[in-house]
Formats: C-alpha cells, sequence, structure tokens
C-alpha cells in the first residue's frame, strides 16, 4: 500500500515565496528573513489563510536544513496550561541558537486557546528571552491575545483568499494528481470550502477517493459524508421521545469519539431549526441552549451539562 | 471530661487491640531518618489511630503539630501551620512528630495544592509525619501513597472491646453485668470509641445498668449503602431527608453525584421530572466547579443540596415500582475505553506533529475526510 499523503500537508508552501496572496505579509517576512532579525510577530486571520505556513515558510528560509532544531511548534489548544510556558517553552528558549542565526523561533499556534495566567506568564518569557528567542503567535481573533502582548508584538493580518486565489490552488493540484474536475465542480468546492485552503485540499482530495473525474455532485457528496450526522440522529431520537437512547448516544460522542462539547452544542443550536417542532418551542429551545452554552463556559463538566440540555429537548418531544 | 478522652491510651503499650499495626509503626519511627517515608494510618473509624499518636508523644515526651484536614485544606495553609516548622526545633519538649489527621478529607485534586505540599513536606522535613486516613486507597491519596509505608488499623477485635469496657466500669465503680457489656461492644463493630460513648450515655446518671436500658441506645447508622441511598433520594418527597440521606455514605459527593446522574432515567419517567432533575443537577455541577476554582468548600453544601434534595424533588409523585439502580456508566465506560482512547490520542499527537495544527482540528478538518481512507 503507497504511502497515505495529506494533500492540505503536500501542497503547503515551503518557501515565503510560494505562499498565496498574502504578498503584503509576506514582503515583509522576506525583508526580515534578509536582515536576519525577526521581531516578535502575531499572525491573525481566518482559518486555512496562510497563518501557520507562513510561520513555517520563514523557519525554512531562515534556517534552511537546520530548521527543525531551531523551531518549537506548539498548539495552544492542545497545550493551554501555564504549565506549558513555565517548563516547555522556558526551557527551550532559554537555550542558544544552532548556526549562523542569532535566536530560536517559538512558534506558538491557536494562542486564542491560552488561558489568560498562561497569556500573563509568556509575556515576562517573551522579553527575558529576547536574545535567545522569537515569538510567532498565531490566532484567529487578535483581540483574543492580551493587551501587553500584542504591544510587543508586529500584527500581521491574513486576507480572505480570493476565489481566483482557490481556483489557482484547485488547479495546481488536479495537475499534479492527474485528475479532472469539471467547472462547476470547482465552484463547488469554493463555494462548501469558504475561503479555507486546507478545506479546499481536504474536500479535493475526499472527493478524488469516490471519483477521478470531479464533478459537482461528487464534491457535495464528499462534503455530506465528511459532515457529522451524530448530533443530529441524537436529537430526533430524543424528539422521538426516547431519551434514554439519545443518552446513549451523547456518551459515545463526547467519552469514545472524543468530540468537545462546544462544537456539539454548536451543531445542536444549527439543528434546531431542523426539527419538527412547533416555532414558538425553537425559541424556547435556543434559549436554554445558550444558558447551558454558558454553563459549560463557566466551567461546568461537559457531559452532566449536556445531559442536562438533552433532558430539555426531551420537554419538548412526542412523548409529552 | 469525656470518657473517651480520659481513657484515651497514656502510654503506646495501653493502645487496644493493634498489636501489629504498633510494632509496624515503632519499626518505622525507630528507622526513620529526614527524607524517608511518612506513615500513613489506615483503618476504619474509632481503632486507635489518633490515640496511638497521642500516646507517643505523652511517653516519649513529644510535641505533636497537629493539622485537622477539616480546618485547613489549601496548599497554602497547609505550608503555614507545617511548613514553616519542619525546620525548626521545639521549644520545651524534646522532638516533634507532625500529623494530619483525616486526610482523605483534606485531599483534592493535585491541582488544589494539598496532596502536593504535603509531598514536598515529607520530603523536606527534619521530623517524622503520620497521616491518617479512612481509605487509603482513595483515588486522591495516589501520588501520595508513593511517600507513606502504610500501617493498617484493623477493627477492634469484639473481647478486646469488652476487656476495655470492663476496666472503665471498675474504675467509675459502675455495676454491669457481662452480658451488657457483650451488647455494646457486638453493637459498635470493633468501634472502640463508639462502645465507649455508648457506655459512658447510658451510665449517665446511675451507678447501674441493666439490659433494658439498652433500648434507649439509638441505632448508629453504619456505613449506608449506595442503593439505599438512592432509594431514599429517588423516593423521598421531603427535601431534608434526601439531603440527609447521603451522610452516613462512605463515598464522595463527586461520585455520589456519578450515581444520581446516572439512575435519573431508571426511577422517573415523565419527562418534565427528567428535565428538572437534570437542571438540578447542571446547577450542583457548576457549584462543584466554583469549589474547584476557588479551592471554597464553602460552595460544598450548595452541591449537595442540589443533587440530593433537588433531585429528589423534581418528581410529581412517588414511582410505586422497584428499581435496579445501576452503576454509573460513566465510570465503567471511561475504565473500558481507557487504553482505546490512549491509543487514538497518540495517534492524534502523531498526526498533529505532521500536519502542523492541534489534535482538536485534526478531528475536525481532517479525520471526517479521510476516515474512510484511513
Amino acid at each position: 500500500m503507497p504511502e497515505f499523503e495529506v494533500w492540505a500537508e503536500k501542497y503547503r508552501p515551503k518557501s515565503l515565496k510560494d505562499v498565496i496572496n498574502q504578498k503584503h505579509v509576506t514582503e515583509r517576512l522576506e525583508a526580515f528573513v534578509k536582515d536576519k532579525n525577526i521581531p516578535h510577530c502575531l499572525f491573525a486571520g481566518s482559518a486555512g489563510t496562510g497563518k501557520t505556513t507562513c510561520a513555517l515558510s520563514m523557519a525554512h528560509d531562515l534556517y534552511g536544513g537546520q530548521w527543525r532544531a531551531n523551531i518549537l511548534e506548539t498548539n495552544a489548544s492542545d497545550e493551554r496550561g501555564i504549565d506549558v510556558i513555565r517548563h516547555k517553552i522556558k526551557d527551550f528558549s532559554r537555550m542558544k541558537a544552532i548556526g549562523n542565526v542569532p535566536y530560536k523561533l517559538v512558534i506558538l499556534d491557536e494562542a486564542d486557546a491560552l488561558t489568560r495566567d498562561a497569556q500573563q506568564a509568556l509575556r515576562r518569557t517573551m522579553e527575558n528571552f529576547t536574545r535567545t528567542t522569537r515569538f510567532i503567535l498565531i490566532c484567529n481573533y487578535s483581540s483574543k491575545i492580551i493587551d501587553p502582548i500584542q504591544s510587543r508584538c508586529s500584527i500581521f493580518r491574513f486576507r480572505s483568499l480570493s476565489e481566483k486565489d482557490q481556483e489557482k490552488f484547485i488547479e495546481r493540484i488536479v495537475k499534479e494528481e492527474k485528475l479532472k474536475i469539471s467547472s462547476d465542480g470547482i465552484k463547488a468546492l469554493i463555494t462548501l470550502a469558504e475561503g479555507d485552503l486546507r478545506r479546499v485540499a481536504n474536500l479535493l482530495q475526499a472527493s478524488s477517493s469516490l471519483k477521478k473525474n470531479i464533478t459537482e455532485d461528487v464534491v457535495y457528496e464528499a462534503a455530506s459524508r465528511a459532515k457529522p450526522k451524530d448530533v443530529e440522529e441524537m436529537l430526533k431520537i430524543v424528539m422521538k421521545g426516547s431519551f434514554k437512547d439519545a443518552r446513549k448516544k451523547l456518551h459515545e460522542m463526547l467519552l469514545i469519539q472524543g468530540l468537545s462539547a462546544e462544537d456539539i452544542i454548536k451543531e445542536i443550536h444549527q439543528q434546531i431549526y431542523n426539527l419538527e417542532i412547533p416555532e414558538e418551542d425553537k425559541i424556547k429551545l435556543i434559549d436554554k441552549t445558550g444558558e447551558y452554552d454558558f454553563r459549560i463556559s463557566e466551567g461546568g463538566s461537559n457531559l452532566i451539562q449536556l445531559e442536562s440540555l438533552l433532558a430539555q429537548f426531551f420537554l419538548f418531544s412526542k412523548k409529552k | 471530661m469525656p470518657w473517651t478522652e480520659k481513657y484515651t491510651p497514656q502510654r503506646i503499650a495501653e493502645v487496644v487491640g493493634q498489636k501489629k499495626a504498633v510494632d509496624q509503626f515503632l519499626t518505622w519511627l525507630k528507622s526513620w531518618k529526614p527524607g524517608k517515608k511518612a506513615a500513613l494510618f489506615h483503618g476504619p473509624a474509632g481503632t486507635g489511630k489518633t490515640a496511638l499518636v497521642e500516646a507517643l508523644g505523652k511517653e516519649k515526651n513529644l510535641e505533636i503539630i497537629e493539622l485537622n484536614a477539616s480546618d485547613y485544606r489549601s496548599a497554602s495553609q497547609i505550608k503555614e501551620v507545617i511548613g514553616q516548622s519542619t525546620k525548626q526545633k521545639s521549644l520545651f519538649k524534646k522532638g516533634k512528630i507532625f500529623f494530619i489527621d483525616e486526610i482523605d478529607g483534606l485531599a483534592g485534586k493535585e491541582d488544589r495544592g494539598g496532596v502536593g505540599e504535603i509531598i514536598k513536606i515529607i520530603k523536606e522535613s527534619q521530623y517524622p509525619i503520620i497521616l491518617t486516613a479512612n481509605n487509603p486507597w482513595n483515588v486522591k491519596l495516589r501520588s501520595l501513597r508513593a511517600y507513606c509505608q502504610l500501617i493498617q488499623f484493623g477493627k477492634v477485635f469484639y473481647w478486646d472491646v469488652i476487656k476495655k469496657l470492663q476496666y472503665i466500669c471498675e474504675n467509675e465503680k459502675i455495676k454491669c453485668d457481662k452480658e451488657i457489656l457483650k451488647q455494646i461492644a457486638k453493637r459498635s463493630e470493633g468501634d472502640l470509641r463508639s462502645a465507649i460513648n455508648d457506655l459512658e450515655t447510658l451510665t449517665r446518671d446511675k451507678k447501674e445498668i441493666t439490659l433494658k436500658d439498652l433500648d434507649s441506645l439509638g441505632n448508629r447508622e453504619r456505613e449506608m449503602n449506595i442503593f439505599d441511598v438512592l432509594k431514599i433520594i429517588f423516593k423521598t418527597k421531603t427535601a431534608i431527608s434526601a439531603k440527609l440521606s447521603i451522610q452516613n455514605l462512605d463515598k464522595d459527593p463527586d461520585e455520589i453525584f456519578l450515581w444520581i446522574e446516572q439512575n435519573i432515567i431508571n426511577e422517573y419517567e415523565k419527562p418534565e421530572e427528567i428535565a428538572k432533575a437534570y437542571e438540578m443537577l447542571s446547577r450542583a455541577d457548576l457549584f462543584k466547579n466554583r469549589i474547584k476554582i476557588r479551592q471554597d468548600w464553602k460552595f460544598e453544601k450548595y452541591m449537595i443540596d442540589l443533587m440530593t434534595a433537588g433531585v429528589a424533588l423534581s418528581k410529581k409523585e412517588m414511582y410505586r415500582k422497584f428499581s435496579r439502580y445501576q452503576y454509573p456508566d460513566r465510570i465503567s465506560f471511561l475504565g473500558r475505553t481507557k487504553a482505546k482512547r490512549a491509543e487514538d490520542k497518540e495517534k492524534l499527537i502523531e498526526l498533529s506533529k505532521k500536519l502542523h495544527c492541534s489534535t482538536k482540528k485534526i478531528r475536525e478538518e481532517f479525520l471526517p475526510f479521510f476516515n474512510e481512507l484511513l
């Protein structure tokens, strides 16, 4: 079996000059690389616009073959606590760089997931180790990063990609992978991906696994297969009046599949409109959903809060 | 002075019915040097754990610095009481012993800091440390156990209880049939303290007791079983009995919470009742978290009231049926799928390195597209 390759990674630009449509950003980054002097940076912008790619490309261009030894890539969404800042990042930061660039790079992806405490701790680390380490923080919304950190960084905003750029990207992959795609297939990809190049690549790859000749229908088929149906199913079950089974479904999603409560509740909210119940009941359920969403963000346990929300749906079920 | 205090052992040899534990303890004490393990006394209530420590203090003229778990809980407070004096010499006595009672009540999750602080003290202390717990296998104490030598206290043997009671009767000049003492000893189920308490209650204002007097003693409630507790909560219509039901249960509220959660659907049938009961649990859950983030145990009472009385009063009528209550899904589930989840997590981390994004993103953005391919 040939090694499975993820296209989103395969077609990720390796150098700043290959990054699509972020000229305003890449020009300045290239200048930093030329001077071998990089300030702390904050990359902000929506998903799949090239933030991580730019950070990695910059490391490539800067360190050449030694890039791996000189960067620390961490993901705040997996390691969001203060301990990561205090130990992992600090330990890395205090050591000297290898090669002819005087400092190393810490790439902190999804930095908006860092807790406030962790951000406070980060602020000191950034100052104390400026001589040996520079930071690149990556986030969707810069507003989630505390002011003192923002003020220490050069901020770069990444634009959403135009349809033309996405089309170019699609054509590049199609050519390399020897596929065929119809023009309405391309249109469908762009509509569904909403400007996110990662999703374009994933969706294209999933489509290609269905058929080598990609049309609009194939793309939609691939997208609908990828859509999680568990939440929809769970709500159907509970509205039919079987709370027990719905609860089981919920346990499966949370405990086995490991879905996050945040995503489940987001999906629940979207599904309310499709339920077959009186319109005014939908509003009541939306209100409830908001309330439980809030309780989770206040620190309530995922399982208990979602179960309880499910029980509120049960109130509006056929059984009643 | 209550008799339990008056007749508490003055010397180590007077500790009743724990020869093995006492021997183990003395060996530990003799070989103790700074940096060595602490002693963890464990066993049911009233078996002499605290008494042994006090007897030791008196006999060897040691200063005992006690930390009662119900008063001090957080890391900073432990540090304040014990941390300071681990290195200072005692002013008036020959030496010191640190004594942390009821450690299972004190231990929160590691992040509440209590357990971690105790471990630190054990490592640094210049004086021996003794801890007590009813249940040393409590998961909360897992990290601590590595730093302790466990010394088990068994239930006090029936005849040992009788002997001690006889001694007290002679001393107090009470006339009492041996049959009565036997009854008291039997009721105590190896808890010497409760036996002495019962004897004192019976002889409060007289010098002679008869078998009939025994009836006046209320039955001391022993460990309730979780199923009895669930039955009370789900069947009762009064708030107070639901709330009190968990008092004699040897499980911590977090676990009871899971049991109640699991069994709502095994008892209640009407959607309104289920929704209401879950709403109560949801609110209790919020208080549970407030305890955790603020390290403030005053919120525990709200959590307990909501999850017991709140759930009890969610029903309109008592169900006249037999309900089979179940073991919490979550505990058994998590146990069963632990290996698989660890494996999945590992794979995700591997992928996250390759694809330069978080495991969350992998799950959301990549896996849905590739599930069929992989």
